[in-house]
């Protein structure tokens, strides 16, 4: 499963693994110079150990007499871990004296001033100037390794804790920084259909305000399509309805005018003209339905639009006495959706019901802040065919007249609405019925 | 208007649509007029006085609504019915608000068109037209617009019918009956409790004190 990729988290991983990768480097270096540095400074104390130690052993050796055997100088026993360790030798090699930790063998290296190294010791050879007389200070290379991995982890444990507070600080830093972009990015997300407002450029870092113009000159020429598409819409409308007004309004004149023997003709031709207006009205919708003019900018009060289009179906013939509305008279239900477009949602829904129900039966109208519901009488409509009447030119088992494209034009709007519509057979908290309820 | 004939403006620029309508509303017992642009239709209404007009609102020379806000402008209260293929809601309201009584989409049935004209007829017959002014409320019958306490109030037709009834004869009671036949004269069907809902409505418009229920008799608005 691919994870969606994330800036931020790239630029969190790819930073911190880069500052702690060149701590890790400076550390290695640093310990490198550390262990050098030590070993100048170790060595320097062995030489001067020994070289103070060479005239103090002499005079000493000298003034007392000497034994056969060699013996350590400090004669009570110390509990403490000597750090460097001597022996003195004579011309033949011969250890004359010795530190209580220093082995009771000689040093394995030649009697020769400076300094040289064994397996375990780094010494330190000082001689009198007649060669009767030698000092070897050794010092443990443990005891220098030991002191380099301490010097090491005092570098290292404060690392540790730097690298989960430096990863806390890179991600508030990225975040900060991505804010802009993070902002800009929910405001484009904002866009659509009815939300067109361009993105506001103030305010956003320079390497940002390219991408924000962009926007804005792509939401301005979509506005300008719509707005175009939208207006052709309307001027179609008026352009068709206007030649069938006046046909259907001849063919009327005509009907009245004409002898018995011609008016059945000419009713055919009404009846015609008639379904041709309500095809054309349907048509018309539905290309308004894809211009996309459901969503808008501003917020409408959806009560006023129900009443009007109730009231106005009220007074045809189909709806006359047979609407009752359940709503608040002040109902206050606000939206983002273009009135042309409720009106239009609404027109279909009752119309649908009107038309597909018992004449003279009631439909109720249930208005709310939820939505619309719109319940008529009917027979129980199975779930297929309730499936399929929100298809374009599909209609239920029905002899009413119809288009079969009012459920499809209201789905359409309802989506661009961001709401939803759902049809019920039986009707919600009924026998029988259909139901069609959006809800926003 | 079924049985008097009244002289009708009819503008409407379309000539098939137009002949058509002049034959049916002359057919019908009216005088007619009829005039394709806004400017001589203008000019007839200043020296004709008409019992209704008939209005398109899209014309070669002008909007019709321009022709309406100027009737409305000098107070002339001659009934308007706006006849247009616009469809839009806020078209319709636009329209309603602009002053018109009544709004029909094109296409539409001449008896429609009839009984639309006969309705409106109805609600103006006999009644005085002019603005009148209660205690913090003024209700302007010409341009159909109601101020209270100095804000306009947006009313629905049907809200409007039942305030105009009461508004007539203010202080005078109107009965249920009468409010019930104001709102049938308007062209509606309408159920048992219609007038109750509206005046519930107007009330929580204008203020539920100021219309008065008198119980088993009817309504007045103070």
């Amino acid at each position: 499963m691919f994870q969606t990729p994330s800036m931020t988290r790239k630029l969190v991983v790819a930073i911190t693994s880069v500052v702690a990768a060149f701590w890790l480097v400076a550390m290695g270096f640093g310990v490198l110079i550390m262990q050098d540095e030590f070993s100048e400074i170790f060595d320097s104390g062995i030489q001067e150990t020994a070289e103070r130690l060479l005239p103090i052993v002499n005079d000493d050796l000298a003034g007392r007499q000497a034994g056969n055997a060699p013996r350590g100088v400090a004669e009570k026993a110390a509990t403490n871990r000597e750090y460097l360790t001597y022996q003195v030798r004579g011309r033949d090699g011969q250890i004359l004296l010795k530190s209580r930790d220093a082995p009771s063998e000689p040093f394995p290296i030649a009697l020769a001033v400076g300094f040289s190294q064994t397996d375990t010791h780094r010494l330190y050879t000082a001689g009198t100037a007649d060669g009767s007389l030698y000092i070897q200070v050794a010092d443990a290379l443990d005891h220098r390794r030991e002191a380099a991995i301490e010097g090491g982890m005092a570098l290292f444990f404060p690392i540790l804790a730097l690298i989960p507070a430096s990863i806390i600080a890179i991600i508030l830093v990225v975040r900060m920084t991505l804010s802009p972009i993070e902002g800009l990015r929910n405001d484009i997300g904002t866009k659509d259909g009815g939300n067109m407002i361009p993105v506001d450029e103030a305010g956003l870092p320079v390497e940002l305000r390219p991408i924000a113009r962009s926007v804005n000159l792509l939401l301005e020429r979509l506005r300008s399509a719509l707005e175009a598409e939208r207006e052709f819409t309307a001027n179609s409308a008026h352009e068709l309805r206007t030649p069938i007004a006046g046909a259907l309004a001849q063919t009327q004149r005509l009907l009245a005018e004409v002898p018995p023997s011609l008016a059945a003709r000419a009713g055919q031709i009404e009846r015609s003209l008639q379904h041709l207006a309500r095809l054309a009205e349907k048509l018309l919708q539905m290309s308004r339905a894809e211009a996309g003019i459901g969503i808008s900018d501003e917020k409408t009060n959806l009560f006023p639009i129900l009443d009007v289009v109730i009231e106005d179906i009220r007074r045809s013939a189909l709806g006359a006495g047979r609407i009752v509305l359940h709503a608040q008279g002040d109902a206050r239900v606000e939206r983002q959706v273009r009135p042309d477009a409720f009106a239009i949602v609404v027109r279909n829904l009752l119309e649908n019901a009107l038309v597909h129900s018992p004449a003279r039966s009631i439909v109720d109208v249930y208005f709310d802040s939820e939505g619309l519901r719109i319940v008529n009488e009917s027979a129980v409509l199975d779930q297929a065919t309730l499936a399929s009447l929100t298809k374009r030119f599909t209609r239920g088992p029905t002899q009413a007249a119809g288009s079969g494209l009012g459920l499809s034009i209201v789905k359409r709007f309802v989506e661009q609405m961001n709401g939803n519509l759902a049809l019920h057979s039986p009707a919600t908290g009924r026998p029988g019925g259909f139901e069609a309820a959006v809800r926003f | 208007m079924s049985g008097d004939g009244v002289r009708v403006l009819l503008v409407e620029d379309d000539q098939v649509l137009g002949e058509a309508l002049r034959d049916h509303i002359a057919a019908a017992g009216h005088a007619v007029d009829w005039f394709t642009g806004v400017v001589d239709s203008m000019a007839a209404t200043e020296t004709v006085e008409y019992g209704l007009i008939l209005l398109d609102l899209r014309l070669p020379d002008g909007d019709g609504l321009s022709l309406l806000r100027h009737l409305r402008g000098r107070q002339d209260a001659t009934p308007v019915i706006i006849l247009t293929a616009h469809d839009q809601v806020s078209d319709r309201i636009e329209g309603l608000n602009s002053g018109a009584d009544d709004y029909l989409v094109k296409p539409f049935d001449l008896d429609e068109l009839t009984a639309r004209m006969l309705a409106v007829s109805r609600r103006y017959a006999g009644k005085p037209t002019s603005t009148i002014r209660l205690p913090g409320i003024e209700i302007d019958q010409i341009n159909r617009n109601v101020v209270v306490d100095n804000e306009i109030q947006l009313l629905s037709a049907r809200e409007w019918a039942v305030l105009d009834k009461l508004a007539a004869r203010p202080g005078a009671i109107v009965s249920k009956a009468q409010l019930h036949e104001e709102l049938y004269a308007f062209g509606a069907e309408i159920e048992s409790n219609t007038v109750e809902v509206y005046i519930s409505r107007l009330r929580k418009k204008i203020g539920h004190d100021r219309i008065e229920t008198i119980r088993g008799v009817g309504y007045c608005i103070k």
